[in-house]
């Protein structure tokens, strides 16, 4: 009986000496995964995106409600009126963590390695069609396009577009991305271990935070993100105080946790980020609109996403969401809305597929057994609703799940007749250029949406000039995948950030997802 | 002299018979034993006669009635015993289903890797030359630990019921192989062996008339044991991620799906799980009753 | 003792070519291609066969493998296909978490286990042995995931114990901290087989005639026990802890994804499900030789208990 008893006060004596003084001042965020690599121009990953918002900057930032442009590393920016040149007069006070100076040289260096094909450098469509970036002076940068682009600006809002230091590209090597990054944001990063955590100090020298922010130097001196793979295990860290930030909670803790005085959730107001399932509409299977249409209705998205998400997030009967730059109202939204099993089994039967003796549909001896790619984890409940509703019209759905960083490979190919997916924008244009231009097969264009006119409206919107014309364009593309049924759009995510009982109430922003932004809301009680 | 000891050889055997129907008696007067074969009974028949007695489609989803609580009556006043999971689905009906999808998988193993097991283990003990590699190459398979071995497979041949089987099945491999080696060994050092070899019967005979069956009742209890071992371990691989896909019914992996649950709706997992227990719990005991009955130092 | 070492080492040998030969066959049949990870999602046919050259992946198996070998023969590894990491250093800094993991959980679980089991022997079919044995089988059918994620949900949640990640080295108050509930778990399904191996053979050695001769000659009960059953019993003991490590090794698998715990198992399965193939084949490795090494000690360690096994 002695064991115990030793035990407990060994304990107890290890919990009063461990409970460290640092604790107080370090801010631990919880996420469900780790990035692949700290590079801006490498990794498309949300992990990334989250850190390098906080460890740099671009020279342009995004304002709370997703459409106001503010200032960021650059005081102000004119267009020419030809929509080619841009000018970014940019601040003069800015240095790297190394203590480096960040000039206007830094700003040339950076989209020349985003540009160079050595780098591999992913998404340069984000740069627009990019001749040359040209530093006029130390704190001048022109920014020449070949052909206008509408949504530059917003897209120097994205990680992507984050100034790096190019010194430090050279002196790393391959190691650039794995040892820790170099940049001017409000923090500096000082350790990485994967599937671990990641360490990020204060910034001292830092004071160039964007004006959304009541504050602009951080507010804390330690950030530890912290990967913590298990749904149950963060929610129990929320509520146990052993974290204090989370953006990642399932839907549903979420009632409990809003319920909870010690702790405090924010909304993002404006976000985008949408679930969809999209038919590759080249497959046997897939090519009758009366199939696609079928699906459609017989996939009762209320339903699900009342479900799926606890009633948090909206189901969504267009393939964006309505408050989002450049929407077009006027799509036909019953064909996605309204549930109607009538419907999609009378479609179904004039298309020629019958009823076999299994319930499942057939014509000429093949069955309608549509595969489905997606990516395990949350979508698999999604799926596996979907799958539900389509053997009530009798089609049998294959569901083959792949862990993330195998699935883009998998998603790249043509084997899968429909794919489940989600993604975040900051427009309309944003969204249908990534995904329904013909030269983005086979990825993103996963649909094999070739179409002629679809290409020539998203050019016309993306180099107009007044917003109206944008608009018009990009309304007119949203009219027509939207008639030809490429998608079922599921659902519109709502994000919430959970803040512990320790840090005053943090604003939830959210740009491409990423719920602390710049990390300057960060503040102790 | 040969047909003395031939004859002493089949004395035994029948005394084994006997000593079999003894054990069986003892084990009915030992309650756990009896209760956890009572347990495993009622299982198999439950797993056997799923499809007439699941009172709804372990199938169908209803999105509106789920993540409902055990004894949940729903608008048309159908019971939900045990509750429904997070896509509707009537839970009991779907641990029936799961049941023959588990246990089943756990006795391909066991059949599988067991054979290969008693096959590897006999012909170790039978050939001394063989022995060495033979062992050498358990040792191989000892030290992968099984569940990464599972994850390899996945990764090889996509996650699902096939991966999960073979996994399992070279899981169980090394320990009935030690076993059967141990047993065969002491069984070889029998007179009748040499006898039997004297009189000129062939390898396969020998091995099969008298190695095997004398090492039969010893091979069987470590197979019962090793069945829980390896329905515990697809389970694990299961909850992993790597054993049936959706929409599928299989314990384990009805675990895993209900975990993120476990703080709002605890039944969801808790049901699955603690059947994975109260199974690989009898099929313990029952091993173990058996083991003791068996070897009589232990008893009394 | 020397004699004994340098022969099990001899031994090893083919075994770890095995599973080194194992580990590589089992990674190539993969159907994801390496090279196409590697070459990222804008690559062209082209650089996808360069990669390809350069790797080696042209080549036939057998030769493929023996370049293999002589890389790990030089601790060459390579890099990790995810993250350009040198899965050196990935191991580096796994490698400790694990055995922090495995050392915290084997201190409390065999000390616990062979005192239970000692327990349950001396007291051979009263409650105490009952009650014993009833929560040792039911330890030993309890799937791991189950404990962890109770600890988790009731200890955890009640914030009496840290449960996520690693809290530093163990010697800290935090790292000490942290490896509770992990360790907890792990030994949970540990404890069960100790106890019972040690029951069985502490009641073999009690019947034994030195133990009698020791109680003729008038040794207290508890010296019996202690001094003479104990110490020929723990013979098999050792051996069924040696052997267990696999499974230890496969449940901290678990135990680190569920605590989020920064070891080799965690980092194996992401590297598995992410086709990462030179760290799954780097972890796959280290695993398989820890538990080999760990198998050599407890081998040493029987010819320490029983010297008639190092003379034979």
């Amino acid at each position: 009986m002695l064991r115990p008893t030793c035990l407990a006060t060994a304990l107890l004596a290890a919990m009063v000496a461990g409970t460290p003084v640092l604790a107080q001042k370090t801010v631990t965020i919880v996420r469900e995964i780790d990035t692949d690599r700290y590079d801006p121009h490498r990794s498309t990953a949300r992990s990334n995106a989250e850190v390098m918002y906080m460890v740099g900057d671009t020279l342009v930032n995004l304002d709370f409600d997703m459409k106001t442009l503010v200032p960021g590393l650059a005081k102000s920016w004119t267009t020419s009126a030809d929509g080619l040149v841009y000018t970014f007069k940019l601040r003069d006070d800015v240095s790297f963590c190394s203590g480096k100076k960040m000039t206007a040289q830094d700003v040339v260096a950076t989209y020349e390695r985003w540009q160079a094909p050595e780098t591999k450098g992913l998404v340069k469509w984000r740069m627009g069609d990019l001749d040359k970036v040209v530093a006029v002076d130390d704190y001048t940068v022109e920014y020449r396009l070949k052909k206008p682009f509408s949504e530059l600006l917003y897209q120097m809002t994205q990680y992507f577009h984050t100034i790096i230091n190019v010194d430090q590209v050279k002196q790393l090597g391959a190691d650039y991305g794995v040892k820790p990054f170099d940049g001017t944001g409000p923090f500096c990063m000082q350790s990485w271990t994967p599937r671990d955590e990641t360490v990020l100090l204060k910034h001292a020298n830092y004071k160039w935070g964007p004006s959304i922010y009541k504050n602009t130097t951080a507010q804390v001196d330690r950030v530890v993100w912290k990967v913590v793979p298990e749904e149950n295990t963060r929610v129990t860290a929320l509520q146990s105080n052993q974290a204090d930030v989370s953006q990642y909670v399932p839907y549903w803790a979420l009632k409990d946790l809003m319920a909870n005085k010690q702790l405090s959730v924010s909304r993002a107001e404006n976000y985008f980020w949408t679930f969809f399932i999209g038919f590759k509409i080249d497959r046997e299977l897939m090519t009758d609109l009366r199939v696609r249409k079928a699906i459609n209705l017989a996939v009762d998205q209320k339903a699900i996403t009342e479900a799926v998400t606890f009633g948090f997030a909206e189901a969504a009967n267009t393939y964006l969401m309505p408050s989002v730059l450049d929407f077009n109202g006027k799509v036909d939204k019953a064909m996605y809305g309204e549930k109607s099993v009538g419907e999609a089994n009378r479609l179904l039967d004039e298309a020629g597929w019958k009823r076999g003796g299994d319930g499942f549909r057939y014509k000429d001896g093949k069955k309608l057994a549509p595969v489905l790619y997606g990516i395990s984890g949350f979508f698999k409940e999604v799926a596996e609703a979907v799958q539900g509703d389509l053997r009530k019209v009798g089609i049998d759905l294959q569901v083959q799940l792949f862990d993330a960083t195998v699935a883009w490979g998998k998603l790249a190919t043509q084997e899968f007749d429909a794919f489940g997916m989600s993604f975040p924008y900051v427009s309309a244009g944003d969204a249908l250029n990534l995904y329904f231009r013909s030269t983005n097969t086979p990825t993103p264009n996963r649909m094999n949406w070739k179409d002629p006119e679809t290409d020539k409206l998203l050019d016309e919107g993306s180099t107009a000039l007044s917003a109206d014309v944008r608009a018009a364009a990009y309304g007119k593309v949203q009219q027509k995948v939207h008639d030809a049924a490429v998608w079922i759009p599921l659902y519109h995510e709502p994000l919430h950030v959970v803040t512990g009982s320790k840090l005053k109430p943090v604003r939830a922003h959210g740009n491409y997802g990423c719920g602390l932004y710049k990390g300057l809301g960060l503040e102790f009680k | 002299m040969t047909d003395a000891i031939l004859a002493e050889a089949d004395a035994r055997a029948l005394e084994a018979l006997r000593r079999k129907n003894s054990i069986i008696r003892r084990l009915l007067r030992d309650p756990p034993a009896t209760l956890a074969l009572a347990f495993l009974v009622l299982i198999l028949l439950g797993a056997l006669l799923a499809p007439w007695i699941v009172p709804y489609d372990p199938f169908a989803n209803s999105m509106r009635l789920r993540l409902k609580a055990p004894g949940f009556v729903g608008p048309d006043g159908a019971l939900y015993l045990l509750g429904t999971d997070a896509q509707g689905r009537d839970i009991l009906s779907r641990i029936l289903y799961g049941l023959r999808a588990t246990i089943g998988i756990g006795a391909i193993a066991v059949l599988c890797g067991g054979g290969l097991g008693v096959l590897i283990g006999t012909l170790a003990a039978y050939y001394r030359r063989l022995d060495t590699p033979l062992m050498r190459f358990i040792d191989v398979l000892l030290s992968f630990p099984s569940i990464l071995f599972g994850l390899a497979l996945a990764a090889v041949l996509g996650p699902g019921l096939f991966s999960l089987c073979v996994a399992l099945s070279i899981a169980a491999i090394p320990t009935i192989a030690r076993v059967a080696r141990g047993a065969a060994t002491v069984v070889m050092q029998q007179d009748y062996m040499e006898a039997g070899r004297a009189l000129g019967l062939g390898d396969g005979a020998l091995i099969w008339r008298y190695l095997l069956l004398n090492c039969g009742s010893t091979i069987l209890i470590y197979a019962t044991l090793q069945l829980g071992q390896s329905i515990l371990l697809g389970s694990v691989l299961s909850f992993l991620g790597l054993g049936a896909q959706p929409p599928f019914a299989e314990l384990g992996s009805m675990t895993a799906d209900g975990r993120k649950f476990l703080q709002a709706f605890p039944h969801v997992a808790t049901i699955p799980a603690l059947t994975i227990f109260f199974i690989v719990l009898a099929f313990n005991v029952l091993g173990d009753a058996l083991r003791d009955a068996l070897d009589p130092k232990l008893r009394q | 003792m020397f004699a004994l070492i340098v022969q099990r080492l001899i031994i090893s040998i083919p075994v770890l070519l095995g599973v080194l030969l194992i580990g590589f066959l089992l990674l190539q049949v993969v159907p994801t291609d390496p090279a196409i990870i590697l070459a990222g999602p804008t690559a062209s046919q082209a650089e996808i066969e360069a990669i390809r050259q350069q790797l080696g992946l042209d080549r036939p198996l057998w030769e493929q493998f023996g370049l293999y070998l002589l890389r790990v023969l030089q601790f060459d590894l390579g890099r990790s296909m995810i993250s350009n990491r040198p899965v050196l250093d990935e191991l580096e800094a796994t490698l400790g978490p694990t055995f922090e993991l495995m050392l915290a959980c084997l201190v409390w679980a065999i000390p616990v286990g062979i005192a239970l089991g000692t327990q349950a022997a001396r007291q051979r079919g009263q409650w105490t042995d009952r009650v014993i044995m009833a929560f040792s089988v039911a330890g030993v059918s309890m799937p791991i995931f189950v404990v962890g994620l109770l600890l988790i949900q009731y200890v955890g949640g009640a914030g009496l114990l840290p449960f996520q990640g690693r809290g530093g080295p163990l010697w800290t108050g935090a790292g000490l901290l942290h490896v509770v509930l992990p360790a907890l778990t792990l030994g949970a399904v540990f404890i069960g087989p100790v106890a019972r191996m040690t029951r069985t053979s502490v009641l073999e050695t009690l019947g034994a005639d030195y133990v009698r001769t020791a109680r003729a000659k008038g040794a207290s009960e508890r010296r019996v026990v202690l001094r003479h059953a104990l110490r020929n019993a723990l013979i098999p003991v050792v051996t069924l802890i040696g052997l267990q490590i696999g499974f230890l090794l496969g449940g901290a698998v678990v135990t680190e994804t569920m605590y989020s715990w920064p070891g080799v198992g965690r980092m194996a399965v992401g590297a598995i499900s992410s086709s990462d193939f030179p760290v799954a084949q780097g972890a796959i490795m280290v695993l398989a030789v820890s538990f080999i090494a760990i198998n050599l000690v407890v081998d040493v360690f029987y010819g320490y208990l029983d010297p008639r096994i190092g003379q034979r």
